[in-house]
Formats: structure tokens, sequence, C-alpha cells
């Protein structure tokens, strides 16, 4: 990366505009440069140099100043943050500060929103599973009328899903299975032995349920390309959330800043916090962006001849809702009243663990970094629990006990210390992830007072959990309970949890596509149906949840929209 | 640069950064793979080092008295076998250091409380301050404790719970305890499923979390 990357003032028309450096942000840039188009990438945060910057990485727990929990101060600060899995002291500095980006919550609501302010935002601390939508999912609002339409089907996005996999790299396995459509993939990561003793046993009582191993934006068998772009295969730390200076898992700098950064055609613009969109009510298009420097407060403006916005579900969102105009007064490509409603997350709140006896002489090596997944097995109408509509996928795996299991147990000297240095039992641990139906009264609005430090609205959250969404956890904690007990597992236990919308941190659905500009804000590009040279596709612009981890989708949708987008530029029509 | 520069220093990280290294020259290059990782900021001025001299004045929290016991409890949960124990690589004074740092005040009172404890039924029962006492003394003490009996209740036992937990947190993050009473991997390659435990005869003391 060169020091002209960056830049902060200019009057220069860009041929677009990125909002946003996080997957879909990085997918959009790079897709944009590869074809040509000048683009600027406004990033909010700071600059996240790749290896230079993961101050976190490879550090061991006697060299951390606290062994990798973080310190009180600290954890005041980021009150919210820290309810996130992968937020420690080596990871901290990726999470926002929560004092200064307040936001509210209806009364008897709760949401918790964990941000990734930076260049890269959260491509630097996901969880890395990928997974195909399948057209059972892009249909499932359509069949069971919960929801609009989605404007797409698999074969739409089929191609793109072959293209980002086969640039980002991901690991798994073919299991041919029609609610969950394979990608291109590297090899899988192993099993281990106990985990390939249920699987078989989960496949022989419940022809239906297939255990696999988890899809993983990890590479295995790294490509030319991918080598070229100085990443090799995942060397399993399992550390990856302080960033990967192997590139082994796809981010924005590992694998899309540097493929947009080497046609020369990029610039970014960091600590920039977009306040607004420029809406020009003659041409009826969108001119730029209005800019408040997240240092200094000071204003400024970039335009662009298309922009695409990939702020987050969230955070594009806030954007559009405070691009108000006279066309627009409630936010801009808002005619339809729907922008910033049909919020989703998807919903952890079922949790089963039990033994499992034997493999006393089986162990691994490495720290796979991801688990095993039951995909969905509720997946059409007929299918369906009686109680409930939609299903869940569970995902886990198996793990022996170590000192951490063992800490509080009874017992002093030699044997106790033999025994906390000893592998314990084998145990078996899975999660549902259920799908959260698309419903108005999730919404998020903007606040009708309160502002954060840039001057901007902050954002009012109302979402909760709906009946369904219960009733599934529950179904899917006695559901996990009897399978497990089934396959032979030990001193089994389920539990449904009551943890807010939000920390699954897959926000979905603020600006939904959809056929009908009355009912929705984007079409099946992803393109604004109110103005033509605005595009959003990030997660906002989905129509249900579905079961899967969403990130896969959001490169796809954005490969697309940005072929389509570069198209209809060319034809003269934007 | 050649293979002998990448690597010559000798602390586990080092040794396995370089076997790490050499294997992954043979795929893109000795020069490539060092690069590699040359970007990486090591931080490590902020750490708590181990003090062999934390029980000569009070720390952060507690008095010099209740270092000393704080250490003599490090030495009877975790003692020295094989490898050095809790009290050697100073758990205590990271204890001090990590409670002051990381915990509310409620959790350090749980702390302060059950050592308070523990010398008073020592003087009542043996007429010494628990550090006075024998070893086997100090091990009925803190097994009955435990059990909760003879003069400890509930609220002691899960007061003493909470600092065990410390103790074993400080212990297997320590160097000695990560490292070499466990075995510890700073670059695993790619994951094996299946190796036998016998092999290896313990955990990994390199995890993902620690907590």
């Amino acid at each position: 990366m060169n020091n002209d990357l960056y830049i902060k003032e200019s009057n220069e028309i860009f041929d677009a505009i990125v909002v946003g450096s996080g997957i879909s942000g990085g997918w959009a840039a790079k897709e944009l440069c590869e074809r040509g188009l000048k683009t600027l990438m406004i990033e909010r945060g700071r600059v996240v140099e790749h290896k230079k910057d993961y101050i976190g990485e490879g550090v061991p727990p006697w060299k951390e100043p606290y062994r990798s929990k973080v310190n009180n101060l600290v954890t005041e600060q980021q009150a919210i943050q820290k309810q996130c899995y992968a937020f420690t002291d080596n990871t901290k500095h990726f999470f926002g500060n929560d004092r200064d980006l307040p936001y509210q919550t209806a009364e008897g609501t709760t949401f918790s929103w964990i941000r990734g302010n930076q260049l890269g935002g959260k491509s630097l601390t996901w969880h890395r599973q990928s997974y195909r939508l399948s057209d059972h999912d892009f249909s499932a609002n359509k069949l069971d009328g919960f929801g609009n339409d989605w404007p797409i089907r698999y074969k739409d996005l089929a191609p793109w899903y072959s293209h980002v996999e086969r640039h980002a790299g991901i690991s798994g396995e073919a299991a041919g299975l029609p609610q969950l459509p394979d990608s291109e993939f590297q090899p899988p990561f192993e099993m281990t032995a106990p985990e390939i003793a249920i699987k078989a046993s989960i496949e022989k009582y419940y022809p239906d349920r297939h255990l696999i191993m988890g899809r993983m934006a990890h590479l295995t068998e790294p490509s030319e390309l991918h080598i070229s772009q100085g990443r090799v295969n995942c060397q399993t730390r399992d550390e990856c959330q302080k960033g990967c200076s192997f590139g082994a898992y796809f981010s924005t700098q590992s694998s899309t800043l540097p493929a947009a950064a080497q046609t020369g055609n990029l610039h970014i613009a960091p600590n920039s916090v977009v306040h607004s969109l420029i809406y020009d009510e003659k041409t009826r298009r969108v001119k730029g962006v209005k800019v408040i420097d997240n240092n200094d407060l000071s204003e400024r403006e970039y335009l662009g001849k298309v922009v695409f916005l990939c702020a987050s579900t969230i955070g594009s969102a806030q954007v559009m809702l405070n691009s108000k105009s006279k066309a627009f007064p409630n936010g801009i490509a808002n005619s339809s009243g729907v922008l910033g409603h049909y919020l989703m997350d998807h919903n952890y709140n079922a949790r089963i663990e039990g033994d499992i006896p034997g493999f006393e002489n089986e162990y691994y090596r490495g720290r796979r970094p991801g688990g095993l997944l039951i995909p969905n097995f509720q997946y059409e109408p007929s299918r369906y629990s009686k109680n409930y509509v939609r299903g869940y996928s569970f995902s886990g795996d198996a793990s022996r006990e170590d000192w951490r299991s063992g800490q509080e147990r009874d017992g002093f000297g030699a044997d106790f210390k033999a025994k906390l240095s000893r592998a314990g039992k084998w145990r078996f641990g899975m999660t549902a992830q259920g799908e959260m139906l698309p419903r108005f009264e999730n919404q998020v609005a903007l606040h009708s007072t309160m502002k954060d430090k840039w001057g901007i609205p902050q954002l009012e959250f109302n979402c909760r959990w709906s009946d369904n969404e219960k009733l599934m956890m529950e179904d899917a904690a006695e559901v996990g309970r009897k399978m497990f007990i089934k396959v032979g597992l030990e001193n089994v236990t389920a539990e449904a949890t009551e943890r807010p919308p939000g920390i699954a941190i897959h926000e979905l659905g603020t600006a939904r596509m959809g056929r009908d500009p009355k009912t929705s804000v984007l079409n099946s590009f992803n393109q604004c149906h109110d103005v033509d040279n605005l595009f959003v596709t990030d997660g906002s612009s989905f129509s249900s949840s579905a079961t899967q981890n969403p990130s896969l989708t959001f490169m796809a949708l954005t490969a697309r929209a940005v072929d389509y987008a570069v198209k209809e530029i060319k034809a003269g029509r934007i | 640069m050649s293979d002998q520069e990448i690597g010559d220093q000798s602390s586990p990280d080092d040794n396995s950064k370089r076997r790490f290294l050499l294997g992954l020259s043979r795929l893109v290059g000795a020069a490539a793979a060092a690069q590699l990782l040359a970007g990486n900021a090591i931080s490590t001025a902020l750490a708590y080092t181990p003090n062999p001299d934390s029980i000569s004045h009070a720390g952060k929290i507690f008095s010099q008295a209740e270092m000393v016991l704080l250490r003599d409890i490090c030495a009877l949960v975790i003692p020295k076998t094989g490898t050095a124990g809790a009290a050697e690589v100073d758990t205590h004074g990271f204890i001090d250091s990590q409670l002051y740092h990381c915990y509310p005040p409620k959790d350090q009172q749980k702390v302060s409380a059950v050592l308070s404890k523990i010398n008073q039924i020592a003087l009542q029962r043996y007429k010494q301050h628990f550090s006075g006492t024998t070893n086997a003394q100090q091990l009925e003490l803190l097994t009955d404790l435990e059990k909760p009996a003879n003069g400890f209740d509930g609220t002691d036992k899960s007061q003493f719970k909470f600092l065990k937990g410390q103790i074993v947190f400080g212990y297997y993050t320590s160097e000695v305890g990560a490292s070499q009473e466990l075995e510890y991997l700073v670059v695993p390659g790619p994951f094996k499923g299946s190796i036998p435990y016998d092999s290896l005869g313990k955990t990994w003391g390199s995890m993902n979390r620690y907590f």
C-alpha cells in the first residue's frame, strides 16, 4: 500500500463511492476498481494495516498485561462490546468505544449493537462461517406468507457465490444438501474421532439430519492467486480476531483490499464519518456524501457518480434515514416507508451439552478455527414443526476438558496439579441458530432529539423476539436434548436462554429487497427503487434471515450488484 | 535471508516460529515467509512480570502478611513437582495485580475475606498464624474449608473457589504453566483431528481463549 492511497480533501468526482470497508465494502471496491472505475472507499474509523496493526497477534498469555483479560477501565468504556465472545485484551481495539457510540432502545427492549469501526470493519473479527442460501431460503417468505418475496432465486446468485468463493477461499466438504448448496471448496478441516462417531450415529437415527464440517473462509489449499496475495494456508492458531499475518482467513485486508489497490483505481478516505448522502432533486440522483471528520469534527464532502452503501445493516439504515430532502423527508429512497423496518438477527438461544463416553486415547493437534454444523432440517413448510414456522441449524463441536473446566474442583497438591494438567472427558456441545422472522414492528429509527458527538441523530432500536422465535428455541433445546441422548451422550443438559437480539451480530433487513417499490427499498440488483445510482449491498438488503451465517451472501450480492451497475453505467442508464 | 538467520534464538516461541517458517518456506520461499511475520508488533512492556520478592512488601490490594499467606496457599494448591509450582512463578503477585486491574472491589473482597478467615481458624485451632503451622496442619485446614466443616461455612467455601480459580488461571497462563507443565504450540500447522493422547500425556497450554 502506498501513501497516496489515503486521502482527506478531494475535489475529484469519483466514478464510484463505497461507504464502508468491511466485507461488503471491500468487495464493492474490488469489483468496481477491477472494472476500471476510479473508486473512493470511505471508512469512518482509523486505518488498520495488514500485519503491522495486528498488535495482539501471536503474544503468549504471560506476555500480555492481564493474561488476555480486559482491565476494568476498558470494560467500562466497552460495556456492550464486551458481550461479544471475541472481545479480549487482544482484540478490543477492533471493537468500538461505547461511550463514543451511544444508541437508545425502546422501553422494555434490549439490543446489543457490536461495532467494528475501522478499516476492514468486522471482516477482521468475524467468525468466518460461510454458507450459501438455497432456493428454500429465497422462497420461504412467499411460501409461508411471512415477509415479502425475495426478488431473486438461487440461480441468480449461484455464479456470484462461485466468483467470490474462489477469491476468498472457502474450506468445506461437498454434501449435496438441498437446503445448503455446496460452494467452490478448498479441503475441509478434519473432524476428531468422537465427532466422526457422533456424525455416523446422528445420520443413522435421523435420516433428515446431517452433521457436516463447518464451511469457513480459511485457506486449506491456497491457489496461485492466494499465494500471490501473500496468503498461505491456515495454521490453526484460532486467534483469528487478533488479525492474521498469514492472511489465512478472508478479510478486507487479506483479500479484497490488495486486489482493489493493485488496480491503481482505489483511494481510501479514513476517519470520515458519513453524515448523509447528498441528493440532487433535479437529477434525482445521489451526487456524493457529506462527511464529518472522525477526529476534529470538521465537515467535508466527497462527490461520485454512483454510490455503494456498505456501512452495515444498521449503519446503512442510519445514513439513509439521516439523508433527508424535499423528495425524501423520511430518508432517502424511502418512499415505501419500510426503511429501518424488518430488522432481523439470528437467534442463538438454545444450548445443549453432554459428555462423550470413551475415546480416552484420542486427542487433536492444532486449534481448529471453527466447528461442525447440522444444517436446518425444517427448511420447507412441509417440514416445519407444528408450533412455529421456519427452522434452525445447530453448530458446535467436541473437545476434551482441560484446566479451564477443572479450576474450581476440590483438592490440593501434586494430585490436583496432575489432574488439571491431564486431559479430561470429551464433551460435545451445540448451539441452535434460529431464523428470525421479518416483522414490521422490529425497527431502528432516528431518535427525535439525541445526537452523537458527530452531530448525527442517535439510533433508537425497537426490536424483540416474537413468540415464533421463543417457541423455536424451546423446541430446539428439547430436540437437541433428545438427539444427544439418542446418540449416547451422557449427563446431557439443554437450556433455552433469553439473550437479546443483536448479539449474534447478524443484523439484517433494514432496507429490504423486493419486487414492489411500495413495500421494499431495493430491487433485485440491490439498487434503490427510488434512486438509480444508489446501491445498498450489505445485510440491510435481506428479505429474510434464513439460518445461515450471512456474510458469504453479502459478498455475492455485492459482486453481482457491481456487475449490474457497471453495465448500467456503460449503457448510459445510470 | 538464510534459514539460520531466521531463527537463532531458543525460546519456545522462536523455535516454533522457526519450525513453521522452515515448513512454510518450502511452499512460498524463505524470504516471503520471513516477511510474513516481520510486521508484527510484540507487546511485552506492560505484562505482569513475575517477581521473586513479592512477599517482601504489600501489594496493590493485599498487605504484606496477606501476600505471604497467599503465597503459602498457592504452594499448597499447585506445588512444585517436575515443574515449578504456583508459588515459584509468583502466582500470588499476579493475583494481586490481576484482581486490582480486572475485577471489581467485591471480588477483591472475597479473597481478603477468605484469607482473613483462614488465619482466624488457624489461630483458634493451632494458636499460630497459618504460615506458622505445619504443612499437614495447613492441608487439614484447607481441606476443611472445601468441605466446608469445622468452622468454615458455605460463604468461605465459595470465596475460596473464586481464589482457587485465580490460582489455577494464574499458573496455567504463566510461562511455566503453559509451556512446561503443558505443551505450548504457537503455530500448530494443519489441524490433525486424531493423535494418540498418550503421545502427549498432557493438554495443550496454547489456547484460543484462556477464560
